[in-house]
């Protein structure tokens, strides 16, 4: 197992703040997602930009999401999927 | 009755094939389910036909309805049966409102989701982005 507490090891991650939202505009502010109370699964807008085309959620490595954030988006896409507001797999693969 | 009452939400998808009538028919048939167990509709929102994200029984659009209602828990499970034995209706959704959600729900009340997503989006970026990202 990796050493988390290695302070060479810290010192190669990426800052969490660099890690941007992913490309282009789209770029989400770690502060503002910290703010987020509830998350609420009829807000595919926001939805779609925490998934990939596959329709799969994005890693918080990628993204830079707080966990708490994470957490709240995993629920919320998984009842849009349920309601078919969001693919279970993208069409596009299937 | 025996419990206290919680707030919940409940989305259902209806078979969009059906005529408008019939839709009418489907959503005051959900309606009066909610009331004869003992449940107060609060609001009804009717998100009309939109495309599903994937086929659902063999159907590509379904007629969305999203409301929020105040009954006791006991009532949910014979509600969910009478939407599961419902041929017309294709999906549905039920969530019990905690404190968080519910202070959500009072904030964008009767709001269409989408409408809101490109609302913060236009309203958001100003202020806030330049503030915390330092580069």
């Amino acid at each position: 197992m990796a050493d988390f507490n290695n302070s060479q090891n810290r010192d190669a991650r990426p800052n969490r703040d660099s890690r941007g939202g992913g490309d282009n505009d789209q770029q989400t502010n770690r502060a503002d997602l910290m703010t987020v109370e509830y998350l609420d699964y009829k807000d595919v807008e926001t939805l779609k930009r925490f998934i990939n085309e596959q329709g799969k959620i994005l890693p918080r490595r990628i993204t830079g999401a707080p966990a708490k954030f994470q957490r709240q988006l995993t629920r919320a896409v998984k009842r849009a999927r349920l309601l078919a507001m969001l693919p279970f797999v993208a069409d596009n693969v299937r | 009755m025996a419990t206290k009452p919680n707030t919940y939400e409940l989305t259902y998808i209806v078979n969009a094939v059906l005529s408008e009538e019939q839709l009418k028919e489907v959503v005051g048939r959900v309606q009066r389910h909610i009331e004869s167990l003992g449940g107060e509709t609060l609001s009804t929102n009717e998100w009309g036909t939109r495309r599903l994200a994937y086929p659902i029984r063999k159907k590509r659009n379904g007629y969305y309805v999203n409301l929020y209602f105040r009954a006791g828990g006991e009532i949910i499970a014979r509600l969910e049966r009478l939407l599961e034995i419902d041929d017309d209706i294709l999906r549905y959704l039920t969530l019990k409102y905690d404190a968080k959600m519910l202070r959500h729900f009072e904030k964008y009340k009767g709001e269409i989701p989408r409408t809101r997503a490109a609302e913060a989006q236009a309203a958001a970026p100003a202020p806030a982005k330049e503030e915390d990202e330092e580069e």
